[in-house]
């Protein structure tokens, strides 16, 4: 029974989709919002990337809910993973090359993560892009040492008091201005670090929150109790 | 001596300025009961390190000041609905809130609800193991997302944004289903994530076609101009496949497979929470979506097919049903296909029935999950349990009662109004829709009866009676939603005349449109 009703429901489902793809006319977008974010994005916010003059500002209130969709799913993982009884066994160190690329590896990676943070209004890339390196740059050195851990509740602090940026941020635009998370400061001049008003602010909250997340998650990940073999 | 009048001007100006800006002020706080929930929520953990009873005061702290801007807002700006663009940015390149009766209404919803069946509330902190001490603010977190992402869902006039908060929502309810840590709970949840996930991405390929049709999101704009893109074949698809996406949390007839499972498993107020608050804004979500931008009838009658084929399964299942809460979760869906059935209805009559039977259900069947907290085994451990504990039992037969729709309690106004307007829409399918109604509520009345009934039984002796420990809260909780009940069945005149006139409001494309984009006065003449 419920194999004919998947079959039925996957049936129509490719109706569905065979009947859009005939009629959707593809390759020529009706550009009713786009073509306008393109002409004003650049003289009202200031920002290089147009991309992220959208997801911070035109479209700030997003980016919050997707920080938030990232917190939650963090928050919900922890609370299955890392589970560990104390004496589990730990896999083994991963060697003298991996731990010496390891080495090599970890301020490479905090100085991109960092760059692609902080020029997030200039070049492409952003708070999220950033803080995934960030993230990474601590997760090589588990993957390298399995016994070392992440200092868990300064990750939490990290994360908490990031996250609160953002919206403390929105909530002094509200304040100043009436609007939340309108962007203020002044612009300056297009191009350089420190233009584009709140916008650099908003992608270093954004990037230190996902970096801070993401670390948590794969080190709850990484010390999830192995299976015994 | 030139200066002296400008600045006279000037300082006019700045008071009309400042008058202007605390209303601006006033509109613009409506932002605040979603964001501030997202604050408290990022700094749970951190703050539980600093004071746990901080922590745990925070969340209904939290959503009580919620409450209160709302209710606040709402009196100050009166009956007429509002707009906000956040940041600032005008309405078809900025995120817009769109505050209407039907918005404030839920929104408060979400607020009063999320309060009432808080995870933390009324559990002793002594009675609480080490390990539940470490994940209460998790918890606690997760459930602040989840009346933050509810509230967006019922403020938000813009289709990304609002599959944004759908998404948070989504992520939220599968981290406080498995809360407990019990391995059912997280199969249970798996399904649901499944689920969840498949009908995200084909809500997510439908509002791709709208935004390839339309190249906006923005639900008035949407609005303006989905009378000349989105007919025929390729409206309709999308509408179906949004249909799908927002139909999984609505518990809509094919999508509903997760729900006997997670309802059963899930903590009690987590169930209540799901089945009764989030359906409701997954459905408000639809809704909008059929009159703003959906408006062909074959998209309403999708709608009222899928809601018939929800209400004969869910009521059929829940009869089979072995135990209490998959009992419920099964009326839930059956309960819901009657919401979709109410809203498919064209017109005033449609969207004031579908108000009113999704708020008989959020206050029924919330309060029915918060009893199901200490009745939570299967149905013949039941018997004899109104011998101790006579009110909660008196308690449930009023619902049951209500839910069935017995003459002077609300549920029967409501179930007629749903009929009245079947008949008056008259189409052959209208009136399969009423018969399947009918039928339904002869299979529902037959086993809620049954319940009751072995509520009343004399106690079977060898069956030792496995009751939870009297979860007060609970039951005065559910007190107060059954004095609702009452109160407003009393005063089913002015409440009737109070969702007519938030019906018409919601129905009003115009006026969304019109509040959405403001037009100069000049254009008005």
């Amino acid at each position: 029974m419920r194999n004919i009703a998947s079959l039925v429901f996957s049936a129509g489902l490719l109706f569905l989709l065979l009947v859009i793809g005939a009629e959707l006319a593809l390759g020529y977008p009706d550009m009713r919002v786009g073509a306008e974010y393109l002409r004003i994005a650049g003289p009202e916010l200031g920002a290089a990337n147009i991309v992220t003059a959208i997801l911070a500002g035109y479209r700030g209130f997003d980016t919050l809910g997707e920080l938030s969709i990232l917190f939650a799913a963090a928050t919900a993982a922890s609370l299955v993973l890392g589970h560990r009884r104390a004496d589990a066994r730990r896999d083994p160190p991963g060697g003298l090359v991996l731990s010496a690329g390891a080495d090599l590896l970890f301020p490479l990676l905090l100085v991109v993560g960092i760059f692609v943070v902080v020029h997030g209004h200039l070049t492409p890339g952003g708070g999220f892009q950033g803080g995934v390196i960030l993230a990474a740059a601590f997760f090589v050195a588990l993957l390298a040492n399995p016994a070392r851990t992440l200092n868990h509740a300064l990750l939490g602090w990290i994360e908490g008091l990031a996250g609160a940026a953002f919206i403390l941020i929105g909530l002094w635009t509200l304040v100043e201005d009436g609007h939340f998370l309108t962007p203020l400061l002044p612009l300056g001049t297009m191009g350089e670090l420190v233009s584009a008003g709140t916008l650099p602010l908003l992608s270093v909250a954004i990037g230190l929150k996902v970096g801070a997340e993401l670390a948590g998650l794969l080190a709850h990940l990484a010390d999830t109790e192995a299976p015994d073999r | 001596m030139t200066l002296e009048l400008p600045v006279d001007l000037l300082f006019g100006l700045n008071l009309d300025l400042n008058l202007d800006l605390t209303r601006v002020m006033t509109a613009n706080a409506i932002v605040l009961p979603v964001v501030l929930p997202l604050l408290a929520a990022f700094l749970m953990q951190p703050l539980a390190q600093v004071s746990r009873l901080l922590a745990r005061l925070l969340g209904p702290l939290v959503l009580t000041l919620g409450a209160w801007i709302i209710l606040n807002t709402w009196l100050e700006v009166g009956p007429a609905p509002f707009s906000v663009a956040i940041g600032g940015f005008a309405a078809p390149l900025g995120i817009v809130f769109y505050a209407d009766q039907l918005a404030l209404l839920f929104a408060l919803a979400v607020q009063v609800f999320t309060l009432l069946f808080w995870p933390g509330l009324g559990v002793v902190a002594k009675a609480e193991a080490a390990a539940d001490r470490q994940r209460a603010p998790r918890r606690d977190a997760l459930a602040l997302l989840l009346a933050s992402a509810a509230t967006g869902l019922a403020l938000s006039g813009d289709l990304f944004n609002i599959f944004v908060f759908y998404e948070l929502a989504a992520v939220a309810s599968f981290g406080l289903v498995c809360a407990d840590d019990s391995g059912r709970a997280r199969i249970a949840t798996l399904r649901y994530l499944f689920i969840s996930a498949f009908g995200s991405v084909l809500a997510l390929v439908g509002i791709a076609i709208l935004y390839l049709q339309t190249g906006t999101l923005n639900l008035a704009q949407l609005a303006q101009v989905a009378p000349e893109t989105l007919q025929g074949p390729i409206g309709l698809a999308a509408f179906a496949l949004l249909l799908i996406g927002f139909g999984v949390k609505a518990e809509l007839f094919p999508l509903n497979a997760w729900v006997p499972e997670v309802y059963a498993t899930a903590p009690a107020r987590v169930s209540a929470l799901l089945a009764g608050l989030i359906s409701k804004l997954a459905i408000l979500v639809i809704v909008r979506l059929l009159i703003l931008v959906f408006q062909q009838p074959e998209a309403s009658q999708l709608l009222l097919v899928l809601g018939v084929l929800g209400v004969l399964t869910g009521e059929f299942s829940a009869w089979r049903a072995q135990d209490f809460p998959r009992l419920l979760a099964f009326s839930s869906i059956g309960q819901l296909g009657l919401v979709a059935i109410a809203f498919s209805i064209d017109g005033t009559t449609g969207l004031l029935a579908g108000t009113a039977v999704a708020l008989h259900h959020l206050i029924v069947k919330s309060a029915l999950f918060g009893l199901a907290n200490r009745w939570s085994g299967g149905l013949d451990a039941l018997a004899g349990a109104a011998k101790g504990a006579p009110r909660a039992a008196g308690l449930f037969v009023l619902f049951a009662l209500s839910l069935i729709g017995v003459p002077p309690l609300w549920g029967f106004w409501i179930k007629l109004l749903i009929m009245v307007g079947l008949v008056q829409g008259g189409a052959p399918l209208d009136l399969l829709a009423l018969g399947a109604i009918l039928l339904a509520t002869a299979v529902e009345a037959h086993y809620l009866f049954r319940v009751a009934l072995r509520l009343y039984q004399p106690p079977v002796p060898d069956r030792a009676l496995r009751l939870a420990p009297p979860a007060r809260w609970d039951t005065g909780v559910a007190y107060l939603l059954g004095a609702c009940l009452v109160v407003i069945s009393v005063a089913i005149t002015p409440t009737t005349e109070a969702l007519r006139v938030l019906a018409q409001q919601t129905g009003d494309v115009l006026l969304y449109i019109d509040t959405v984009f403001p037009q100069p006065l000049a254009d008005k003449e």
